[in-house]
Order: structure tokens, then C-alpha cells, then sequence
């Protein structure tokens, strides 16, 4: 592979690898919102979760004697364990449905330093991560292009995600349901809909994509109190983007910023940040509602 | 022989004292108020692993302190705070002077604490010792002639012995270099120190690239990606906190450390964290003021080196080095102050007077205080091995290097830029 091709190959890999995961977040705050109308900032200290708890899983398993292919079937199964945190966290959101978003933001922002503090009580301050094992799937190497096919799974993971949500919300009689409820919760409901449970369905759904991104996320990374903060912030400028509440709003927004941020290290460094929120600003003065979104009515 | 009740009370309380204190200013351990002194480390966050070291090192520095009398005969208690944000940090040490009423503050890994805390101290008039961190705005001395406040070496000691390894060892085997360094202060005053020396030892140069992930930015697969398009001789990189390991492990993966020269002048903060499997060998790699595997090591280091591997299963990097100095120094200023004046207990100001220009062998090595109240140490720096029995990169014994601060800081006064223009560097 030509040198310039190998260049581009590994900055676009690199930005849609990023892509990837951001989008697993950003989905997760886009259906609690879409359908509940609730902010989550909790987002990503689920996310925070995942991570913490996929190094402890993997970890219990290699050193039982596990062989090292089964990272990924572990990470899997601590992130679809620790989306059980879901529905116990929705009945206390329960408290502030129909109270001002000024509570639900409050209370989801009290969530995240409550998570901070348990995330060191139980795996401390310090910083957690896998060793090497992500290579244990090997690298795909052409020239000087090389990816560790493990990134290329994620990458999958985070596609076949968007399709099965995709299909669950069209093709599915709960997947009508809960887009009922979204457009019209008092309609839904008279109509026989039972709200309380569409909704613990779909904030544990929001769970299960948050706590998988952080366990796929974390054997290329690191488990850190801060990263519940870190990612959220990307994750609004990916919800502004594509548009509150919009599925495929989240997949074309979580691309967009993950190769704008990738082409903008290479072209200009010091532009990383600064390339994501002009196109928010821009956004947000040329079309508010997003990429994706309906304008408000 | 008939044991009277007196004789039996004297020699009971002489073998208690005996087997519990037996320092020279033992009887009085039990009789005097303690010596308090304050601590304020970071236990969160991006820095946790520092604040932990230094406490852990502070901790068996006060327990074997205590062991031979306390300090002056004063048993020594601490008070220990969090270091947060500037803003609480500052609440904390009010209140260990105010209600605490602690004899010293010892601590501050950040810089931007211990920039906004300077001020503060002086205005307190409370004996202030940083571990970590400085009072400058960039490389600009923002407090020039503190009274209470005593501050680590400078950040960029460890940028300019990196660099001028780099220089010693590989001249003329790089010509292009990229970066890659923490978005504040320290991490850009590093890399322009490393250019700056490039400059001044006349090497041809051409810097392709500098990233500037935010500090505690984990997903760097992009800034590996820019780094590797860019093709360059030799990575520069000042990454020292938990983001260090991950930008390690996701250069490996996509072969970036592969026939690229590394010059890493913090990367012992997180040593225990900088595996074999992804960290390679031969690169330049910074231990700061305290290797712990040391080959060259005294017997201090070689007992708390021990005591800290066997209680904590872990091994102590540079700020437990920092910390057992600021608590090391304060205790021998005390003790020289009360000497001298042939008090029980000093003031202030003779505990400052005699802190300055004073030395004391610290774990590292020798450390001491100049008159403008700014800390000289040991500095270690070598090039990474495998060839060693942890799961982590030590430095190889054969190529290790030691420097004292005095040859990498600017002098009192001076202005840095100039001084790297005018210095004399031995290499």
C-alpha cells in the first residue's frame, strides 16, 4: 500500500474507531431522551461503569484459567450485566418526570459524582486498565497501515448495534410502542401503553449502550474516574449535531466529530477541539434542530 | 537483694521509655504537644497515584521519625487534606492553619494550585513546603522572594536532562521530530525546552508535528494516527499522567514505537503502569528525583523501597521522594533552629532561617534548599530494559545517569530562556 494511502487509512481508522464508541454514548443519551425527554448526564458514568467492570471481569476470567480470545465475550457479558443497573436507577428517575428539567438534570448530575465516589470505593483513585491482551486478535498490517483487528470489532460491535436498534425501533411491535410514547406519552398511555414499562425498557436500554462502550472501549484504554465527564462532553457536541433524541442523528454525528477531530490532529493540532464546536456553532445557527432532528413545533 | 516500690517505679518507667522512644529527645515525646503538620495531596483523579506515593511516603517518614523522638521531642501528627481545585484547595489549607493550627503545610502536586496557593501562604505567614508544583506562570517566577514558601525544582529539570541525553547519546542519528505533551504550561514549556536545546547544541532539526491531547484524554487512537502519518526520528513526549500508559499501549499497536527514538522525560510517575508488553526497550525514560530500583541506592532508599513493596505490593515513584524531602528537611530545620537558640522549640523564622541553604540526604539522593527558597535534587534518568524481574520497564543498570538540579535549573532570578541560551550543560 502506497505511503499516503497507508496515512489516510490509519487516520480515518483511528477517527471512526473514536467514532464508534462516542456513538454507543451518544445513542444512549438520544433514546432516554427521545423517548423519556430526560438530559442523562449520567450517561457516562455508565459508561465509566462498563469500563471499570470489564477489567474486573476479564481479569477474574484470564487469571481462572479463561484463554485470552475470550476478551470479548467477556467484555460483552460485563457490559450487558452492569446495564441491570438500569431499571433501579429509572424508578428513582421516576421522582422527577414531571417535575422541571432544571430536577432531572440536577438529579442526573448528582448520579455522576455519586457513581465518581463508588467507582473509588470499589476500584480506587488510581487509574485501572487491561494489559495487552486487546492484541491477542492480532493486527491487520498492509505497508504502513496497521490496525489491531480488535479496534475493527469494536468498530463492527458499534455498527451492529446501530442496525439491531434501528430494526428493534421499526420493525418491532415494542420498538412502535416506545416511538408512540415518544411522540405522544398521554396518547400512548390512554391508548393502553404501559409508560412505566416502556420506559424502564428504553432507560435500560440507554444503560446497556453506555456500560458497552466503556467495557469495549477500555482494553485499548484506561478506567479512570474522570472519563465519565470526559466522554459526556463529546457526546452532547454528537447529539447537537446529528439532533436531541435522534437515532441516526447519533451515528452521523459520532462520525462526523470522530474523523473532524482526527483530520483536524494531522492537519492542525491545535484545532482538535476547536474543528468540533465551529460545526456545532455552525449547526446550531444553520439548522438548531440537528442533522437529523425535527425542528421543535 | 530486697526491690523497694521507688526502685521498682524507676526502673519500670526507664524500660518503657526505653523500649517505646529511644531517640535523644525520647522523655519528652510524652510530655510535649505534638508537632502537626499539615498535608495537602491529591487522593482523586489524574494525579491520585502522586498524592498516594507522597502520602505513603510521608506516613513511614512520620512513623520512623516518631520512632526516634518526634521532632525536638515533639511527637509529630498529621493533618491530611485533599489537593482539589485551586479554590477548595486554598479553603484547606485556611483551615489547617486556622483551626488545625498546623506548625507547616507540606504538599501540592499541582501547578495551578501551587501557583494560586503561594500568595495565600505568604499572606498566612505559614511555613509552606510544596512537594510538587511551582509558583510560576509558565516559566516566569510569579512569587520571587517568598518568606514562608518553599517550592520543588523546577518542571523543566526533567525536559532538559532528557534532552540532553537525547543530545549525548543520538546526535546526528534524528532529524525530524514530533511531540506530543500535555495541553498546559508543563507540557508545552517542555517541548519548546527540548527544541530550544536542539537549537542551542546546533542539531539539525525539523519538527513534523505537536500533539496536544488535554490532559486525562484516554482515547488517543487519532493522535497516534496524526503521529505515525507524520513519520518522525524521534517522539518527545512530556504525557506523565494516566493518559502516559494508554498512548503507550495504542502506539505499540499501530507500530508507532517501532524504529522511532522515544525521549519520555516523566514517564516514572506511572512506571508500575508502563508494561513490557508495549513499552520498549532503549528509550530515554525519566525517573525525576527517585528511581526505585536504583542499582546506585542508599540505604534509605533500600528500606523504604522494601517497607513500600512489601506493605503495598507496588513500588514508589518521584513525589514519595519529594514528600519524605519536604518532611526530612523541615525536621532537621527544626532540630538545627532549637539547637542553636538552645530553645525547646523554635520560631518561625528560625525554622525558615535554617531551612535555607540547609541539605539532608533525601530517598533519592542529596537534596537541598537554595536561599530563594527553591529546591535542588537528584535526578535519574536512563534508558529502558526488560531485562529486569517485573511486568514493567526498568532502566537499564549500565546506562543510567544521575544529575543534580543545579546543572538543569536556571539559577535565582534568571530568566529560563536565556539561561538554556547561555548555560554550561555537561554532556
Amino acid at each position: 500500500m502506497p505511503a499516503a494511502i497507508s496515512a489516510i487509512a490509519n487516520i480515518v481508522i483511528g477517527g471512526i474507531f473514536h467514532a464508534a464508541v462516542l456513538f454507543l454514548v451518544a445513542a444512549g443519551l438520544q433514546l432516554v431522551f427521545g423517548v423519556q425527554k430526560i438530559v442523562n448526564l449520567a450517561c457516562g458514568s455508565f459508561y465509566a461503569l462498563g469500563a471499570y467492570f470489564g477489567i474486573t471481569l476479564v481479569n477474574y476470567g484470564l487469571s481462572a484459567g479463561l484463554p485470552d480470545w475470550m476478551l470479548l465475550p467477556l467484555l460483552l457479558i460485563a457490559g450487558l450485566l452492569m446495564a441491570l443497573i438500569g431499571p433501579p436507577i429509572e424508578r428513582l428517575l421516576r421522582t422527577v418526570y414531571d417535575r422541571d428539567e432544571s430536577f432531572q438534570l440536577l438529579l442526573t448530575f448528582a448520579l455522576v459524582l455519586m457513581f465518581q465516589d463508588v467507582f473509588r470505593l470499589v476500584w480506587g483513585a488510581n487509574p485501572r486498565s487491561l494489559d495487552n491482551v486487546h492484541l491477542v486478535y492480532g493486527k491487520w498490517t498492509v505497508g504502513d497501515f496497521s490496525v489491531p483487528l480488535y479496534n475493527l470489532l469494536v468498530i463492527s460491535a458499534a455498527l451492529l448495534a446501530a442496525i439491531l436498534i434501528g430494526l428493534f425501533l421499526r420493525r418491532t411491535n415494542f420498538g412502535r410502542l416506545l416511538r408512540a410514547t415518544a411522540e405522544n406519552r398521554a396518547m400512548a398511555e390512554a391508548l393502553g401503553v404501559n409508560v412505566r414499562t416502556v420506559y424502564a425498557a428504553v432507560f435500560t436500554l440507554g444503560t446497556l449502550l453506555g456500560t458497552l462502550g466503556g467495557a469495549l472501549v477500555v482494553p485499548t484504554s484506561a478506567a479512570s474516574l474522570d472519563m465519565a465527564v470526559e466522554f459526556v462532553i463529546e457526546a452532547f457536541a454528537v447529539v447537537v449535531i446529528g439532533g436531541l433524541g435522534s437515532m441516526p442523528g447519533a451515528l452521523a454525528g459520532a462520525g462526523l466529530v470522530g474523523l473532524i477531530r482526527a483530520l483536524a490532529l494531522v492537519v492542525y493540532p491545535e484545532f482538535e477541539i476547536l474543528a468540533i464546536y465551529l460545526i456545532v456553532i455552525g449547526v446550531l445557527l444553520l439548522r438548531p434542530s440537528g442533522l437529523f432532528g425535527r425542528p421543535a413545533t | 537483694m530486697k526491690l523497694s516500690r521507688r526502685a521498682l517505679l524507676t526502673s519500670l518507667a526507664a524500660t518503657g521509655a526505653g523500649a517505646t522512644a529511644p531517640g535523644v529527645f525520647a522523655p519528652a515525646v510524652a510530655q510535649a504537644k505534638p508537632c502537626r503538620v499539615g498535608i495537602l495531596a491529591p487522593r482523586s483523579g489524574i494525579a491520585a497515584s502522586a498524592g498516594e506515593s507522597g502520602l505513603r511516603a510521608t506516613q513511614w517518614a512520620v512513623e520512623k521519625f516518631n520512632a526516634g523522638g518526634g521532632i525536638a521531642g515533639r511527637r509529630i501528627e498529621l493533618v491530611i487534606e485533599e489537593e482539589t481545585n485551586p479554590k477548595d484547595t486554598i479553603e484547606r489549607f485556611q483551615r489547617l492553619v486556622q483551626q488545625e493550627k498546623v506548625d507547616c503545610v507540606q504538599g501540592i502536586v499541582s501547578t495551578g494550585v501551587g501557583l494560586a496557593l503561594g500568595p495565600v501562604a505568604e499572606e498566612a505567614r505559614a511555613l509552606t513546603i510544596y512537594w510538587d508544583g511551582t509558583t510560576q506562570d509558565g516559566v516566569d517566577e510569579k512569587l520571587p522572594n517568598p518568606k514562608y514558601l518553599f517550592r520543588s525544582t523546577d518542571n523543566e529539570c526533567e525536559a532538559v536532562m532528557s534532552s540532553l541525553l537525547a543530545i549525548k547519546h543520538w546526535r546526528g542519528q534524528f532529524k525530524t521530530i514530533a511531540g506530543i505533551n500535555p495541553d498546559y504550561s508543563y507540557g508545552r514549556n517542555n517541548m519548546a525546552a527540548f527544541v530550544a536545546l536542539l537549537k542551542r547544541f546546533n542539531i539539525e532539526h525539523e519538527v513534523i508535528t505537536e500533539q496536544w491531547p488535554k490532559v486525562g484524554t484516554m482515547e488517543l487512537t487519532s493522535h497516534v494516527a496524526a503521529l505515525k502519518a507524520a513519520k518522525p526520528d524521534l517522539i518527545f513526549s512530556s504525557l506523565l499522567f494516566a493518559d502516559l500508559p494508554v498512548f503507550m499501549k495504542q502506539a505499540h499497536a499501530a507500530e508507532l514505537t517501532k524504529g522511532t527514538k522515544l525521549v519520555f522525560p516523566a514517564a516514572g510517575w506511572q512506571h508500575t503502569l508502563m508494561k513490557k508488553d508495549f513499552t520498549p526497550e532503549g528509550m530515554i525514560f525519566g525517573h525525576n528525583t527517585l528511581y526505585f530500583d536504583n542499582p546506585k541506592a542508599t540505604p534509605l532508599q533500600k528500606e523504604f523501597v522494601t517497607w513500600y513493596a512489601d506493605r503495598f505490593k507496588d513500588y514508589p515513584n518521584w513525589e514519595a521522594d519529594r514528600a519524605y524531602f519536604a518532611i526530612a528537611s523541615y525536621k532537621e530545620a527544626v532540630e538545627k533552629a532549637a539547637n542553636s537558640k538552645g530553645t525547646a522549640w523554635p520560631t518561625i523564622d528560625d525554622v525558615i532561617g535554617a531551612l535555607e541553604g540547609s541539605s539532608v540526604e533525601s530517598l533519592g539522593g542529596k537534596g537541598s534548599w537554595r536561599k530563594d527558597h527553591i529546591a535542588d535534587q537528584t535526578f535519574v534518568q536512563g534508558f529502558s530494559t526488560h531485562a529486569n524481574k517485573y511486568d514493567f520497564v526498568t532502566l537499564d543498570p549500565a546506562r543510567i545517569e544521575t544529575m543534580y538540579s543545579t546543572e538543569l535549573q536556571k539559577p535565582a532570578g534568571a530568566n529560563f530562556w536565556d539561561w538554556l541560551k547561555a548555560a554550561k550543560f555537561q554532556i
